[in-house]
């Protein structure tokens, strides 16, 4: 059943947390490859490796589940993948199914679901050495007795055992060993029964879709009709199998000692000390982003300068020479510059996730999120929105309440993600001066879209109709050292789809902006006649009525328009159109303060940068996020709604800042 | 055990919202809309769990993993002392 190239296909198999994608990661190294799975969008992580003897092996990380009666697409793509069920995806030839040595006893369900199902399996008892630091004692040879299968300790972290877990994967493979339990006479006659008739459906493998058609009733498969009430009992069966091989395997101390897990816990997770520490630490984070990217910004942005004047040093005045500069060096390095804030953000991102406290925020803020109908499992989406919408969008998938996941679907997009980063970090030193007003600024204007977002899943859930109130349950993992090449990969995936970004659709975006910009041609010199003139000026004018009442000239404005194809484009078309002004200013930021209206007064005021800001915070401005909300909501409806709702809820909220400005005296 | 016995230490089973906190129980009887769901991540039968803190989500471990969830669910499930 393996590909053509690979001479089997193995699959991981595991809960949440247990290690699997590290193992993954450990196993393959840099032979990976990330797709979709067909007609779902849970994304499939693949890979090859040799084992010792030399043998080509796929290898494919499923998603994790507590199980393989599914809560959520995820954990369904799992049990489909091991049934065979998936279309183009072929079944696998062994499971290495990844256990937490330290927690076994949750872990074992799993286990005997897979082996139920009578797929070859390999048990991966992954994290030996946590379990030892906590003085547990397990026998993988007992375990390897009780339930017919080969136990391989390792530790992935560690880069332990996985030499051995590679020279375990040898051919033949292990044989399955099938159901290792006898059930009440009823749930075999029904067994027997629902074999029979799948079978006679020509349904493949019809022993692996029974069991599984009997144990969870919302099952479908075939034109069946498994009975109902067996489930509990089958559930039962498998608990006491896995209760006697604990008993045989496994030894815990009778009591165990503080962790530090438990110390850290006792601060962290305090009424009190949680949230200041919590609160302390999203300000930082949001105040670092500011501080150290600036130097190397400051790098970017002279190598900028240097690259155009070196370059147009050697090209003779002309329309290539300013397609080049003011096009696509100014377009594309006006975003690139912002790298260094976005390998930040990141690489905090992953700092959290990486050291066990990501979970603790989901738990603190399940507070916070109840009272707007939400729950916690909605924190980690949204705090992903943070980074890119669309990631975020994905990770409702993990939400098992339909309502609660689409609520976040719809507000989601008003965690400011990175693309507006460009945005505001030009914009706010226009409005405020000072390294630390500028990240309090910053750190305001995320609250600002979190705080909207929440009070409107508030009013938005309860017309979403009638559900159940959403249950929360969270695995707490426990604190570690953040792993450096987790992070680094986090960092490298992110900066590396940024800088292909800003090599395609930004260039491609600069170069239309640039042609519209320049063309058609006036007969004056004067810049700002030939700007008049120009596609980009035309636009701009007839658009100018519209973004006048938010204090924008009709540059914002086209700015704003061409945004909507991508964010940090306003960024690049700011740099375009202002590039051929006369003033020879060095960066866009002095260039834009330098800026007047016709009457002369100050362009740029910092009620002018609010109102840019405020519109940015609420309005849609990225067309893949429409079109995933569409593929995860099914429907174009909820998409376009919310499209339209969030860009016209954008301007007026621009509208009303501006002009409430305008009434208090600002200018 | 007899269904007599069963039933008599149910009786004096607590849910797990309703025990004190920092003791140590077993879990007796998983009862309720999402006992699969709870059985699944770890909340069976003769399990030990330690209750760590009271509140709306309270916190717990259950075979070395903290775990938080809900009032509701910890409705479901009731416990002896160990």
């Amino acid at each position: 059943m393996s590909t053509q190239s690979s001479e089997a296909c193995v699959a991981l198999v595991g809960h949440p947390n247990t290690g699997k994608t590290t193992l993954f990661n450990a196993l393959t190294g840099q032979n990976q490859k990330i797709g979709n799975y067909t007609g779902v969008t849970v994304e499939k992580r693949s890979g090859d490796f040799f084992t010792p003897h030399g043998k080509k092996i796929e290898l494919v990380d499923l998603p994790g589940c507590y199980s393989l009666i599914p809560n959520s697409p995820d954990e369904a793509v799992t049990r489909d993948a091991l049934l065979g069920d998936l279309s183009e995806e072929e079944t696998p030839d062994l499971v290495l199914c990844v256990l937490d040595a330290a927690n076994l006893e949750r872990h074992l369900y799993l286990l005997q679901q897979v082996l139920d199902l009578g797929c070859p399996v390999l048990a991966v008892l992954n994290k030996v050495d946590l379990a030892e630091q906590m003085g547990l004692r397990i026998d993988p040879a007992q375990l390897s007795k009780d339930f017919d299968i080969p136990f391989i300790a390792i530790s992935g972290n560690k880069q332990r055992g996985v030499t051995q877990l590679k020279q375990a994967i040898r051919f033949p493979l292990p044989q399955a060993p099938g159901r290792c339990w006898q059930g009440s006479p009823e749930i075999e006659k029904t067994l027997k029964h629902l074999e029979k008739t799948l079978a006679e459906q020509n349904i493949p493998r019809p022993a692996a879709h029974a069991i599984q058609a009997l144990s969870d009733p919302t099952y479908e498969v075939g034109n069946l009709t498994a009975p109902t009430g067996l489930d509990e009992q089958i559930s039962k069966k498998r608990f006491e199998i896995i209760q006697a091989a604990i008993d045989n395997g496994v030894r815990r101390p009778d009591q165990s000692p503080l962790s530090l897990t438990d110390k850290l816990d006792h601060w962290l997770l305090h009424p009190f000390w949680g949230w200041a520490f919590f609160s302390v630490l999203m300000f930082t984070v949001f105040w670092s982003i500011f501080r150290f990217a600036e130097t190397p910004m400051g790098w970017i942005e002279s190598l900028q300068t240097a690259t155009q004047n070196w370059i147009g040093s050697f090209m003779s005045e002309g329309d290539f020479k300013s397609l080049i500069i003011d096009g696509i060096i100014a377009g594309v390095g006006g975003v690139l510059v912002f790298l260094p804030q976005i390998i930040l953000l990141f690489f905090f991102i992953s700092l959290l996730e990486s050291s066990g406290y990501m979970a603790r925020a989901a738990y603190l803020m399940d507070g916070i999120m109840n009272k707007v109908g939400l729950s916690g499992k909605s924190f980690l989406p949204l705090l992903s929105g943070y980074a890119c919408a669309i990631p975020g969008i994905m990770a409702t998938r993990t939400i098992p309440n339909a309502k609660e996941r689409l609520a976040t679907i719809l507000i989601l997009p008003w965690t400011s993600c990175t693309a507006r980063l460009p945005v505001y970090v030009l914009i706010i030193p226009l409005m405020v001066t000072g390294t630390f007003a500028q990240g309090a600024a910053l750190f305001g204007i995320y609250a600002l879209g979190t705080i909207t977002a929440l009070l409107t899943a508030k009013i938005l859930k309860p017309r979403l109709g009638a559900a159940e109130a959403p249950q929360f349950i969270l695995e707490l993992p426990p604190y570690h050292r953040p792993q450096i090449s987790y992070i680094l990969k986090q960092v490298w995936e992110r900066a590396s789809a940024f800088l292909k970004k800003a090599g395609t659709v930004i260039l491609g975006l600069s170069i239309i902006l640039w042609f519209l910009d320049t063309y058609p041609k006036s007969d004056s010199d004067d810049p700002v006649v030939q700007q008049a003139a120009s596609f980009n000026g035309k636009i701009g004018k007839a658009i100018e009525p519209i973004v006048a009442p938010l204090g924008w000239d009709s540059r914002m404005g086209t700015a704003m328009i061409a945004s909507f194809a991508a964010r940090e484009v306003f960024r690049s078309s700011l740099a375009i159109s202002y590039a051929t002004d006369e003033e020879e200013e060095e960066t866009l930021r002095a260039q834009l303060t330098a800026s007047t209206r016709k009457d002369g007064s100050m362009l740029y005021t910092p009620l002018v940068g609010l109102s840019i800001i405020i519109f940015f915070i609420y309005a849609l401005q990225c067309l893949p996020t429409t079109a995933v909300v569409r593929r995860e909501t099914n429907s174009w409806k909820w998409a376009l709604a919310q499209l339209g709702g969030m860009t016209l809820f954008a301007y007026l909220a621009a509208l009303i800042v501006y002009q409430t400005g305008l009434l208090l005296g600002f200018t | 055990m007899s269904s007599l016995a069963l039933d008599l230490e149910l009786d004096s089973a607590l849910t797990l919202s309703q025990a004190a906190m920092g003791c140590e129980f077993q879990i007796r009887q998983v009862e309720g809309p999402a006992c699969r769901q709870l059985r699944e991540i770890g909340f069976c039968e003769q399990m030990r769990v330690k209750k760590l803190t009271n509140g709306r989500n309270m916190l717990c471990t259950i075979c070395g993993t903290r775990l938080a969830l809900s009032k509701d669910l910890a409705d479901q499930i009731m416990v002896i002392p160990a």
